[in-house]
């Protein structure tokens, strides 16, 4: 039995979008502050985790970082049940990666709980000379479809913290409002021992537990 | 074939004796007009000595294959003919250049074999890289139920690099002949191929072969190992989340591409059921393994544990009892009523 709750809340992300338009490198960028140009291939999912600070709050975010091809969709699908925030992740210098967006956050709407926070990206925003996709598009296609936009660099961190930090400050104003039900972790939220508020029904298994 | 001088001046008598004896027993073999594969396989399970000179992995393995026919009258002929057949596959399929491929399948490739080997001089070379490239290109395009998934840029790594050992110990593409460069290309081509010919529904759409894999993983587990199948589940661990990877790169990412190399001297001499079955009870071996680290660790830790697993220090020794642990469980379990093996 683990008793170390540090946490006030752990808030589950997942990570999506085309292959190679950067969504490992946010990670470890986000989870360890370097970049690693050559990084290995996703195969499946691979986990992420790192502590932000909400308005004074402990938040743990724990991050699925998906492969992007095809193939792995039937595979990566299951992930997004369980994930209360989403980055959608494409590549500024590669259009083709903008032109998918919208297969992607059909699969997501359809997978994904419907109150899942969903911050769109546009990533390798330190290649402006390559650049394919204007910031001015990104952010209409966000507006459009009720979506958080962000133009982010892997390589500088520009923007890599703030992405997935807002994603975590409007979840946990929805939590506040009362959006989620945070008894039932599926929904992607878990509170902290300390901040379970006792009228809610429990599953006394796990209560306490650092996940 | 003889043990290289500069093997031999690192050697005391008795290894040397020790590498000779079991040099000569691989040439007993090979150098029958008829080779005998099931001797052959009783010799490539334990492994090939590092030792030995290079080119004896280079042809047991073709020969285990059955990519090199045993006979050795045909030998010549057949691999002539199927390197032609491959180079043809090449020039027809780039007959129009880069523009002329399938740019989904060719981007996804182009884009994938850079973050291969990532680590590795021999794997950030232009020479490599377009060799892997090719190979893959050609495969995918004739594949069409799976075409090219990631992962299996990693299966061609030892197959290029053992081929690649027999011409060369330094490994540096750049300063091979074009048309050894391009023997090297068209054997890693075949097979790659045979190898995948065993477990195509592991890359086929949805990836059944490793849905079932993983399913029989678990299961396994449940019966040798019942406590860590209970932490995990208590953790709400899936074994999707940490399995799936071993089971499309064959656990070629938690194992150094040498040791990779030496596993599948076992996996080849298993038959034809050694990528699938053996490796499953590999993997069955390999969880076991991690027990009493894992069932310390919560989810986060267990997640990040399996993620990076502390492969890097393994010695050879490592390997083969990881080897003969899976050889003990499918003995046991494979095939066996579950009457039988239930605890
Ligand atoms: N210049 C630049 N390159 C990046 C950036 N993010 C990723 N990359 C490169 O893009 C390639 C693919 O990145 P990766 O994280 O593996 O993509 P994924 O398939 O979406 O996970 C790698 O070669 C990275 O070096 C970025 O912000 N700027
Ligand atoms: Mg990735």
């Amino acid at each position: 039995m683990s008793t170390n709750y540090t946490y006030d809340y752990i808030i589950k992300y997942i990570i999506i979008g085309d292959t190679g338009v950067g969504k490992s490198c946010l990670l470890l960028q986000f989870t360890d502050r370097r970049f690693q140009p050559a990084h290995d291939l996703t195969i499946g999912v691979e986990f992420g985790a790192r502590f932000v600070d909400v308005e004074g709050k402990k938040i743990k975010l724990q991050i699925w970082d998906t492969a992007g091809q095809e193939s792995f969709r039937s595979i990566t699908r299951s992930y997004y049940r369980g994930a209360a925030g989403a980055l959608l992740v494409y590549d500024i210098t590669r259009r083709e990666t903008f032109d998918h967006l919208l297969i992607w956050l059909e699969d997501a709407r359809q997978h994904s709980n419907s109150n899942t926070t969903i911050m769109l990206i546009g990533n390798k925003s330190d290649l402006e000379s390559k650049r394919a996709v204007s910031y001015a598009e990104g952010e209409a296609f966000a507006q459009q479809h009720g979506l958080f936009f962000m133009e982010t660099s892997a390589k500088t961190a520009d923007n890599v913290e703030e992405s997935f930090v807002d994603t975590a400050k409007d979840i946990y104003e929805k939590i506040k409002q009362g959006v989620f039900d945070v008894s039932n972790e599926s929904n992607g939220i878990k509170v902290g021992g300390h901040l379970q508020p006792k009228t809610l029904p429990l599953n006394t298994d796990n209560g306490n537990n650092c996940c | 074939m003889k043990l290289s001088d500069s093997t031999v001046s690192r050697l005391d008598e008795t290894q040397r004796l020790r590498f000779e004896r079991c040099l000569n027993k691989f040439k007993d073999v090979l150098q029958s007009a008829n080779i005998d594969l099931d001797a052959l396989r009783n010799l490539n399970w334990l492994g090939i000595p590092n030792e030995l000179p290079s080119e004896l992995r280079s042809i047991t393995w073709q020969l285990l294959l059955e990519y090199l026919p045993c006979n050795a009258d045909r030998q010549v002929k057949t691999l002539a003919r199927k390197r032609q057949e491959y180079f043809e596959g090449v020039s027809q399929a780039y007959a129009r250049g880069i523009a002329g491929l399938d740019q989904t399948i060719w981007h996804q490739i182009h884009i994938d074999v850079p973050r291969t080997n990532p680590g590795t001089i021999l794997y950030q070379c232009e020479t490599t890289q377009q060799c892997l490239e090719r190979v893959l290109y050609v495969w995918a395009i004739r594949h069409p139920a799976s075409g090219y998934v990631q992962g299996i840029n990693d299966l061609v790594t030892p197959f290029f690099q053992v081929f690649l050992s027999f011409y060369i110990e330094n490994y540096d593409t750049s300063c091979l002949p074009k048309n050894v460069l391009d023997v090297i290309e068209a054997d890693s081509f075949w097979c790659l191929s045979k190898l995948l010919d065993g477990i195509q529904d592991n890359y086929t759409f949805a990836q059944p072969g490793i849905q079932r894999q993983i399913n029989k993983l678990k299961d396994l587990i449940n019966r040798i190992n019942a406590p860590l199948a209970a932490h995990l589940q208590k953790e709400g661990v899936e074994y999707l989340q940490f399995a799936f990877r071993w089971m499309n790169c064959l656990l070629m990412r938690e194992m150094s591409l040498k040791h990779t190399i030496r596993m599948w001297d076992t996996y080849l001499a298993e038959r034809s059921d050694g990528f699938s079955v053996f490796h499953l009870y590999v993997c069955v071996a390999f969880l076991d393994k991690w027990s009493d680290e894992l069932k310390t660790r919560d989810f986060q830790g267990i997640m990040m544990f399996l993620q990076s697993l502390p492969t890097a220090k393994w010695k050879e020794q490592d390997i083969e009892l990881l080897l003969s642990e899976a050889y003990r469980l499918k003995s046991l379990y494979h095939e066996a009523p579950n009457h039988l093996s239930r605890v």
